[in-house]
């Protein structure tokens, strides 16, 4: 069944390469062949299963495939980096999110692209809310609690984090340096082995995306004290906002958007542009990306513009909070 | 290869000199490798410093080393003692030596040291005696490498302290090895053959470099030919055979059963 | 009894046509998969993550969970018939079953291989629908205080399996973890000893490593000259495919030791089913009447990591099942799977999706039989391959490295130093030097190192956890035994060769 499958793909493939070599030249409309889509995480996370919700209806839209390549490493800058330098042909897309195309920037001296001056902005798709998360017997029995609780311990708590340049790294180095402390932060190799940790009750907090932590909460293994979003999530309508929980100011989502390498052509960028605005219109992509506990970017927000000024909003964003830290 | 005990004296001098100057090869081997790697900058290959640049840059710093060479003589046992705990030789030399003359001092010069020491000695087991030195060597230039990481602070580890707590132990090890070889009879260095080895490695960079812009079909095809090279037992019309036949089977089973992306022809055919 | 009625419906559900067709699609690509070198488990599941999109989840899964069982029957063969170990957990299958292939053993040591994995899948299934729940508290009270002593555990079993000196074998363990420091620091994000080769940013990978040092300089001596006799002995000496009455009757005590061994460390996440497989030969070695018959070709050397290391593979579901946390990378992707299909793992997985939880662990009774089944006929053909010319034989074994190699990050930078680290493994042979404990060394050393800077930022620098905490204790304990066990030996063996002297 597999290579039944994978061959009628092939075979798609092969079909549409020689309908590309029936008409040479330049004359057609794009995409006359199938799009690699880099996504710089591995397969099965939020990143790439988001990237695979609208994608998979991007390509109807097209009327090609879209391939999607998962290159992993270095915080999903190595990917981004292979991006950067591909052919801006309208063939390579990545889809960034809040670590690659913001707190990278601050975190790696070093970078290899800029995500500025070597991208061009295409589509917001999603993003993915950040809980503040405890072990189920940690004291504090609400926000304030909880921050007058780390504040007077710091001494003593330990957060949790999934790695240098993860979202629940990044996010939890945001909410530190709002309620202004330096708890000892403890890494860990990815989010299971965090989330293992925190259940176990080896840590005694951290910040992580909604997806995996919902099941946790609702059977009592950890608990949330709040979401830092403006609205509550349909997923967990009894973790407050943070607004509610008295603090307003930390406001963090891991979203996700599509770019292009530098130079890509407008009328490419704009025919891009319109195919993901139609997927997140459509009913069944948005009931998936739903589930997921994932927030929808209004019509407004889902321009090349608005990306464009996201991005910049957001490194100004991190770039204070994690250059100390690095 | 198990004949090594019918040795006289002075096949042991001609080897002792040939170890020595291997050693002293060994001691350069990474500024080498720098020169040679730098060649490709003049024709716009990658980037880095250029050749004058390597030759210069490596020989003042060989020759400037020397006396903080001197200085840390003086100063072995304590220096040793705060490398490990801070991480940087700047306890006993300035903190402000380049990487070229940290090189020269951590590995070059030890390893003209133990070249030079090759020649007074009786090796009694070679394979011993030279693998242990390598490794030896190896852990230097590990200590060397992981030179510029930061090491404890506090009860929080630095990112340098284990690799140099590793380096070190590789060390002692490589030297507890090598003084095997010195102090116990042991076998001679097997005998090293050359096509094999070439021809391999050449058939996996060949593979390596070709991959990406000529694709899976004529990069297997040619790296099958390219490594049968490397045995004298190869024949031609039989080799041509067997790796057309395999580079089909790649060629249907990697892409499309195991679902792998992988570009299948020359980029230039396709576009 | 809840349970059978549990099982009763996992087995209505796996036995369901599709799910049937999708078990064994899971267990032939898995036997794949574990067959081409380089292949890894991990690679391939993500490649076929896509393909589970548009199948119902149950059957989703049970194909996915064949597969990474199935590579486990898989990686065996390439381990003993070409001494390629494609996965971290068949290094030490490579020690015995390739120098039995080279007495011309290759059928009996493939043939206890997928029995003794039968065996153990078929124990730790059981295990996972009768224990699951009540393991998982072991996973849980796994802090990193006690995985830093499991690590030093996991060490000293490097210098057990040793078969020359130990020197040299504790030398190549450090080796091993000095190679495994490339790469970012966990703490800091610094980047340590890459030079800023991007490829280096994330470390060596195991792959690449062990294709280097055992299949790429397994090559290249053999190439040299001298040799072609030792292979032609090779072809001319195969004897029975299936193992005869003897080996059976020695290999079924390491085959029970080895499940349970495996069973109990499969459980932990990171690094358990690794630590299984060799503490399983280690406990074999120690406990044979000849001790030195490892290393030369003891058929109890190829059971025990065998049947150790698909226990663990079992066992390592129940966090998943259990806790719905994946406890390796192969099970993220599963995760991901799950959630595609609006599925998110928990702790309460067990009562919501009884479907799911049940079929999967039924489906692996019935996988565990596919494999076994598709697996014997297979051992007369695998050990026809071994007649294949060796001048046809190793440019073949070449391309599906490189391939193999390539296919895992898409990076040619992956397949040079996997060259480079052939041409070490040369250099390692040359000088006796075993590449067994370097490949256990650069496994452990990640995991060793962050789980002690782990504990110490946990109890602010105090080293006494590692004391305080019973379990930790224990495996510290044991492993400070062990060491005196194995050194105890060396020193009697001078005091024999010095009585021998005198008595002469």
């Amino acid at each position: 069944m597999t290579s039944i499958r994978s061959l009628a793909g092939a075979c798609a493939v092969a079909l549409a390469s020689m309908c590309a070599f029936a008409a040479p030249g330049q004359a057609q409309t794009y995409p006359t062949r199938s799009i690699t889509m880099i996504v710089p995480f591995a397969a099965g996370g939020p990143t790439d299963v988001i990237s695979r919700i609208v994608t998979g209806h991007m390509a109807q839209t097209l009327g090609q495939s879209i391939i999607i390549e998962n290159v992993v490493g270095a915080g999903g800058t190595t990917a981004t980096t292979r991006a950067a330098r591909a052919a801006n042909d309208g063939y390579t897309l990545i889809t960034g999110h809040m670590g690659t195309h913001a707190a990278s920037v601050p975190l790696y001296p070093k970078l290899a692209y800029h995500p500025e001056k070597d991208f061009e902005p295409i589509a917001l798709l999603a993003g993915t809310p950040i809980l503040i998360l405890a072990r189920k017997d940690f004291p504090p029995k609400d926000l304030k609690e909880f921050i007058a609780y780390v504040k007077a311990n710091a001494e003593k708590v330990n957060a949790a984090h999934a790695g240098i340049g993860s979202v629940s790294h990044v996010s939890c180095e945001l909410l530190h340096s709002i309620i202004d402390v330096k708890p000892i932060s403890v890494p860990f190799n990815g989010t299971g082995p965090a989330m293992n940790a925190l259940v176990g009750g080896q840590v005694d907090y951290m910040c992580d995306q909604i997806v995996n932590a919902v099941p946790q909460i609702n059977a009592g293994t950890i608990k949330a004290y709040a979401i830092a979003t403006a609205e509550r999530n349909p997923s967990l309508p009894n973790v407050p906002t943070t607004t509610e929980a008295g603090l307003p100011a930390y406001q963090a989502q891991a979203w996700n958007a599509i770019f292009a390498p530098k130079g890509t052509s407008p009328a490419i960028l704009a025919t891009l542009n319109a195919a993901a605005g139609k997927a997140l219109d459509d009913e069944n992509v948005r009931k998936r990306l739903l589930d997921l506990g994932s927030v929808i970017p209004a019509p407004a927000d889902r321009t090349q513009a608005a990306l464009g000024t996201l991005v910049k909003n957001e490194i100004a964003k991190w770039t204070p909070v994690l250059k100390p830290a690095s | 290869m198990a004949d090594t005990m019918g040795h006289t004296a002075s096949t042991t001098t001609a080897r002792n000199t040939s170890a020595a100057l291997g050693i002293f090869l060994l001691a350069l081997a990474p500024q080498i490798f720098e020169l040679v790697w730098s060649f490709g900058t003049i024709f716009g290959w990658g980037s880095g410093r250029g050749p004058l640049q390597v030759v210069a840059a490596h020989a003042t710093a060989l020759a400037t080393s020397i006396p903080d060479l001197l200085v840390i003589l003086s100063a072995v046992p304590g220096a040793i003692a705060k490398y490990l705990s801070t991480g940087s030789s700047g306890q006993v030399v300035k903190a402000t030596l380049s990487s070229d003359a940290l090189l020269a001092l951590i590995y070059s010069y030890p390893l003209f040291a133990v070249a030079i020491g090759s020649l007074f000695v009786t090796i009694r087991g070679a394979q011993d005696y030279i693998g242990g030195v390598m490794l030896a060597a190896l852990a230097l230039f590990a200590l060397w490498a992981s030179s510029d990481l930061q090491g404890m602070h506090g009860f929080s580890f630095g990112a340098g302290t284990a690799p140099r707590m590793f380096g070190v132990l590789l060390l002692a090890l490589g030297a507890g090895i090598a003084v095997t070889g010195l102090a116990t009879d042991g076998p001679n260095v097997g005998h090293y053959s050359w096509r094999g080895p070439f021809f391999v490695a050449a058939a996996i960079v060949f593979f390596a470099l070709a991959i990406r812009p000529l694709g899976l079909v004529v990069t297997a095809f040619a790296s099958f030919q390219i490594a049968a090279l490397g045995s004298h037992e190869t024949r031609w019309i039989e080799a041509v055979i067997v790796g057309a036949c395999l580079t089909a089977g790649c060629a249907v089973l990697f892409p499309y059963i195991l679902g792998l992306p992988m570009p299948m022809f020359p980029r230039f055919l396709i576009q | 009894m809840e349970l059978f009625a549990n099982l009763a419906h996992g087995f209505v559900v796996a036995f369901s046509p599709i799910n049937l067709l999708m078990c064994l699609i899971g267990a032939l690509v898995g036997t794949l998969v574990g067959v081409l070198p380089g292949i890894g488990t991990i690679a391939t599941v993500a490649m076929l993550l896509p393909i589970t999109f548009g199948l119902p989840p149950v059957g989703a899964l049970i194909m996915l969970a064949g597969i990474y069982y199935g590579a486990q029957y898989g990686g065996s063969t390439t381990s003993i018939l070409v001494n390629i170990p494609g996965e971290a957990t068949s290094v030490v299958t490579a020690i015995d079953g390739h120098q039995m292939a080279k007495q011309g053993r290759a059928g009996p040591a493939l043939a206890i291989a997928a029995i003794g994995s039968f065996f153990a899948g078929c124990v730790a299934t059981i295990l996972i629908a009768v224990l699951g729940a009540p393991l998982t508290k072991l996973a849980l009270a796994f802090g990193p205080a006690e995985y830093f002593s499991l690590m030093c555990l996991g060490l000293i079993f490097a210098v057990v399996l040793a078969k020359g000196s130990v020197l040299k074998a504790i030398a190549m363990i450090v080796f091993g973890l000095l190679l495994s420091m490339v790469g970012s620091d966990i703490e800091t994000g610094a980047s340590r000893m890459a030079f800023n080769i991007p490829e280096l940013a994330d470390g060596l990978g195991f792959a690449t490593v062990a294709m280097g040092v055992f299949g790429f300089a397994e090559i290249i001596r053999n190439l040299d000259h001298g040799a072609e006799m030792n292979r032609d002995l090779v072809q001319q000496k195969i004897t029975g495919l299936m193992p005869t009455r003897k080996d059976l009757t020695d290999s079924t005590p390491a085959i029970l030791r080895g499940t349970v061994l495996g069973s109990i460390l499969g459980i932990l996440p990171g690094g358990g089913a690794v630590i299984a497989s060799f503490a399983a030969y280690t406990l074999e070695k120690k406990l044979a009447r000849d001790p030195r018959r490892f290393g030369r070709g003891a058929i109890e050397g190829v059971a025990a990591p065998e049947s150790a290391n698909n226990a663990a593979a079992q066992t390592s579901f129940i966090p998943l099942l259990t806790l719905g946390i994946p406890p390796n990378a192969v099970m993220a992707l599963m995760v991901g799977a799950m959630t595609i299909h609006g599925i998110v793992p928990g702790p309460q997985v067990m009562q919501k999706q009884p479907d799911l939880v049940w079929g999967m662990i039924a489906s692996m009774w019935i996988g565990n039989l596919m494999l076994i089944i598709i697996n014997l006929p297979l051992v007369g053909i695998w050990v026809r391959l071994l007649r294949v010319p060796y001048r046809l034989m190793f440019p073949s074994i070449v391309i599906f490295c490189a391939i193999g190699i390539y296919s895992v990050n898409n990076a040619p930078v992956d397949v040079i130093l996997a060259g480079v680290f052939g041409l070490v493994g040369y250099w390692l042979i040359k000088h006796d030097f075993e590449p067994a404990p370097l490949l256990l060394g650069m496994v452990l050393g990640p995991l060793m190192e962050e789980n002690l800077r782990r504990a110490l930022l946990i109890s602010r620098g105090d080293w006494s956890v590692f004391v305080t905490r019973p379990l930790s204790a224990v495996l510290l304990a044991i492993a400070a035994g062990l060491l005196v066990l194995t050194v105890l030996p060396v020193l009697r063996a001078k005091r024999d060769e010095v009585f021998t002297e005198s008595e002469n």
